[in-house]
C-alpha cells in the first residue's frame, strides 16, 4: 500500500511539473503555431533571478530573500514580463513569417537568454537552497511524501483550474480559445491579435515561472541548461496531447510523468539507466499510433 | 457616399494573381451578389475587404474611411462582419460562447444579451443548443450560426460566402428568408457569393459576375438568371460554369 501510494505521489508530482511546462508550449502554440524553443531557458531565467549575479560555486539569495508572499508573486510576474518582453523584441516581428522561421528564432532567443546567464552567472551549477523546509518527508497514506511533492500536486491542481476558469469565464479567455481554435476568423470578429498573444507569452512566462521555483525546491541546483532537459519532456508532451490542445498537453505531461515513474519503478534494474530510452521508445510507438495526438482538439472541420 | 467602395483591387497569391483590378460600389442598404466559377476570385474578394488577405494594389474604403491595409480586427470595429467560405465556427466552443467572441468590440454592453436572445428567436435551434459543442451541429445549423455570430458584431456591412454550399434547398431558403429579414430590420449592407443566378434573382438584388479575377459582367440579378436559362436551353442544362 505504501509503495503504491509513493509512486502515485511520485507519478502526479513529476506529472504536474511536466503538465505545467507542456501548457506554456501549447498557450503560445494555440495562438500563433510557434513551438517556443526558448521556454526551457525562462525557466531558467527565473531561477537565476532567485540569487545574486555572481559566479561563486555557492549561489547567495536575492529574490529569493523574500518572503513567500512576495516572492511568488514577483517570480511570476517576471516570468510573465521576460516572455512579454520577447515577443515584443523578437517573435512580433515573424508574425507573418513562415513558423520554422519562426521556431528557429525561437532557438536563436534561448541560446541567447543561456549566453546572457553563462556570462552573469559563469557556467557551474550553483547549489541553491529555496524553502529547504519543504524537503522534509511527512506520513501520508503509509508513504513518506516530502511536504515539496504535496505543494505541487495542489499547485498545478490549482494552476491548471486557474487556468480552465480563466479561458472558460473570462472575456480573454473566450478571445484565446476562439484565436488558438481559427486566427484569422477570430480577428475577423474583432479579436485583437496583439492582445491574445501578449496575453498567452503572459500566462506561459508565469507558468515557466511556477515551474521554476518548483524545479530549484526539488533539486537545489540553479544550472544554465537546466531549461533544455524539462524542454524536451514539455514539448514532447505538447507532440503527444495534440499541438495547441491544452487539455491534451496537461494530460499528456501527467502521462509521461507517470510512465517515468513506473518505469523507473519496475525496469529491472541492469536496464533502469536506459529508462529515458524505454520511455521515448514509448514516445515514438505512441506518435506511429496517433501522429495527431492522443487528445488531439475536436475535428473543427465544417461539415458539408 | 457609397456603403463601401472597391477601387482597381489586385490580390496576388505568391506570384499568382488572384484578383485584377476590381472595382465596385455598394450603397448603403443594397443586397449585392458575386457570381462566378470556382477560382474566379470570388473569396479572394470578400478576404482582401475584411483584411483577412492583403492587397498588392487598389483601395477599399468603406463610409469614406480607407481600410486597405489594416489589421482585420480593425475592419471589424468599422462595421464590416464575414460569414466566410465553409463557415469557419469554432468547432471546440459551444454555440453560444461562438456568438460572444464578436461583441468585445461593442460599446452597448447592455443591448449584448437581447441580441442574443434575438438570434435564438430567428434560428431556435441555436437556443435550443446553445450549450451544445458547435462543431456538433449540421451544416445547416453550422450556416445559421456563423450568420448570427457575425451579427453579434452589431456590423453595418455583412458579407456572405457560399451560404447555400453544401445545404439543402429548403434549408438554403430558410438562410436566405431570415438574412432578408434581418437587413429590413436593421438597414444592413448585403454582399453575398451565391453561384446560383436563379436563386439570386428571387431573392432579388445586383449580381456581379467575376471571373479570371476580374469582373466580366453586373447587373440586376433577374438578367443573370434569365441568361442562364437562355444558356441551359441551348446547352441542353449542361453543365456551364465556365461559359
Amino acid at each position: 500500500m505504501g509503495t503504491v501510494a509513493q509512486l502515485f505521489f511520485d507519478a502526479v508530482s513529476l506529472g504536474g511539473i511536466y503538465a505545467m511546462a507542456a501548457l506554456g508550449i501549447a498557450l503560445i502554440f494555440g495562438v500563433m503555431n510557434l513551438v517556443n524553443f526558448a521556454h526551457g531557458e525562462y525557466i531558467a531565467f527565473c531561477v537565476f533571478a532567485l540569487i545574486v549575479p555572481s559566479t561563486d560555486a555557492v549561489a547567495v539569495m536575492f529574490l529569493g530573500k523574500a518572503p513567500a508572499l512576495v516572492l511568488i508573486p514577483a517570480l511570476l510576474i517576471l516570468g510573465a514580463l521576460m516572455a512579454m518582453t520577447s515577443e515584443y523584441v523578437v517573435f512580433r516581428h515573424f508574425r507573418r513569417a513562415d513558423p520554422v522561421a519562426m521556431m528557429i528564432a525561437s532557438f536563436a532567443l534561448g541560446f541567447v537568454i543561456q549566453n546572457g546567464l553563462l556570462a552573469i552567472y559563469g557556467s557551474r551549477p550553483k547549489a541553491i537552497s529555496l524553502w529547504p523546509s519543504l524537503n522534509t518527508p511527512i506520513h501520508v497514506a503509509g508513504a513518506d511524501v516530502p511536504l515539496l511533492q504535496l505543494i505541487v500536486i495542489i499547485a498545478t491542481l490549482l494552476v491548471v483550474s486557474g487556468l480552465a476558469l480563466l479561458l472558460k469565464k473570462t472575456r480573454i479567455g473566450l478571445e484565446m480559445r476562439a484565436a488558438a481554435e481559427n486566427f484569422t476568423m477570430a480577428r475577423m470578429l474583432g479579436v485583437r491579435a496583439n492582445v491574445v498573444i501578449t496575453g498567452a507569452f503572459a500566462l506561459s512566462g508565469a507558468l515557466a515561472a511556477a515551474v521554476a521555483m518548483i524545479m530549484v525546491t526539488q533539486t537545489g541546483v540553479a544550472d544554465v541548461r537546466m531549461g533544455g532537459s524539462i524542454m524536451l519532456v514539455a514539448f514532447i508532451a505538447t507532440v503527444i496531447g495534440g499541438m495547441g490542445s491544452l487539455p491534451g498537453a496537461v494530460a499528456a505531461g501527467f502521462l509521461i510523468g507517470a510512465v517515468s515513474v513506473l518505469l523507473q519503478a519496475f525496469l529491472p534494474l541492469d536496464a533502469r539507466p536506459f529508462r529515458d530510452a524505454f520511455l521515448y521508445t514509448l514516445v515514438i510507438v505512441c506518435l506511429l499510433l496517433r501522429p495527431q495526438g492522443l487528445f488531439a482538439s475536436p475535428n473543427s472541420k465544417p461539415r458539408v | 457616399m457609397a456603403k463601401l467602395g472597391v477601387f482597381d483591387v489586385s490580390v496576388r497569391y505568391g506570384k499568382v494573381p488572384a484578383l485584377n483590378d476590381v472595382s465596385l460600389h455598394l450603397n448603403e442598404g443594397e443586397r449585392m451578389f458575386i457570381s462566378g466559377p470556382n477560382g474566379a476570385g470570388k473569396s479572394s474578394l470578400l478576404r482582401a475587404i475584411s483584411g483577412a488577405v492583403a492587397t498588392s494594389h487598389g483601395r477599399i474604403e468603406m463610409d469614406g474611411t480607407i481600410l486597405t491595409g489594416r489589421p482585420p480586427e480593425a475592419i471589424a470595429r468599422q462595421g464590416l462582419s464575414m460569414v466566410p467560405e465553409g463557415r469557419e465556427i469554432f468547432g471546440s466552443m459551444t454555440v453560444e460562447e461562438n456568438l460572444r467572441v464578436g461583441t468585445g468590440i461593442r460599446r452597448d454592453r447592455s443591448a449584448i444579451e437581447s441580441d442574443i436572445a434575438e438570434i435564438y428567436d430567428a434560428f431556435p435551434i441555436l437556443g435550443q443548443r446553445r450549450n451544445a459543442s458547435a462543431g456538433a451541429l449540421s451544416g445547416g445549423q453550422q450556416q445559421m450560426l456563423a450568420i448570427g455570430r457575425a451579427l453579434m458584431t452589431n456590423p453595418k456591412l455583412m458579407m456572405v460566402d457560399e451560404p447555400s454550399l453544401g445545404l439543402a434547398p429548403n434549408i438554403v431558403d430558410q438562410v436566405y428568408d431570415t438574412l432578408v429579414a434581418l437587413q429590413q430590420e436593421r438597414g444592413l449592407t448585403l454582399l453575398i457569393v451565391e453561384q446560383s443566378s436563379a436563386r439570386a434573382a428571387r431573392v432579388g438584388g445586383r449580381m456581379v459576375l467575376l471571373r479570371g479575377g476580374a469582373i466580366v459582367d453586373q447587373g440586376d440579378a433577374r438578367e443573370f438568371a434569365e441568361k442562364d436559362l437562355l444558356k441551359d436551353a441551348y446547352f441542353g442544362g449542361a453543365k456551364t460554369e465556365d461559359a
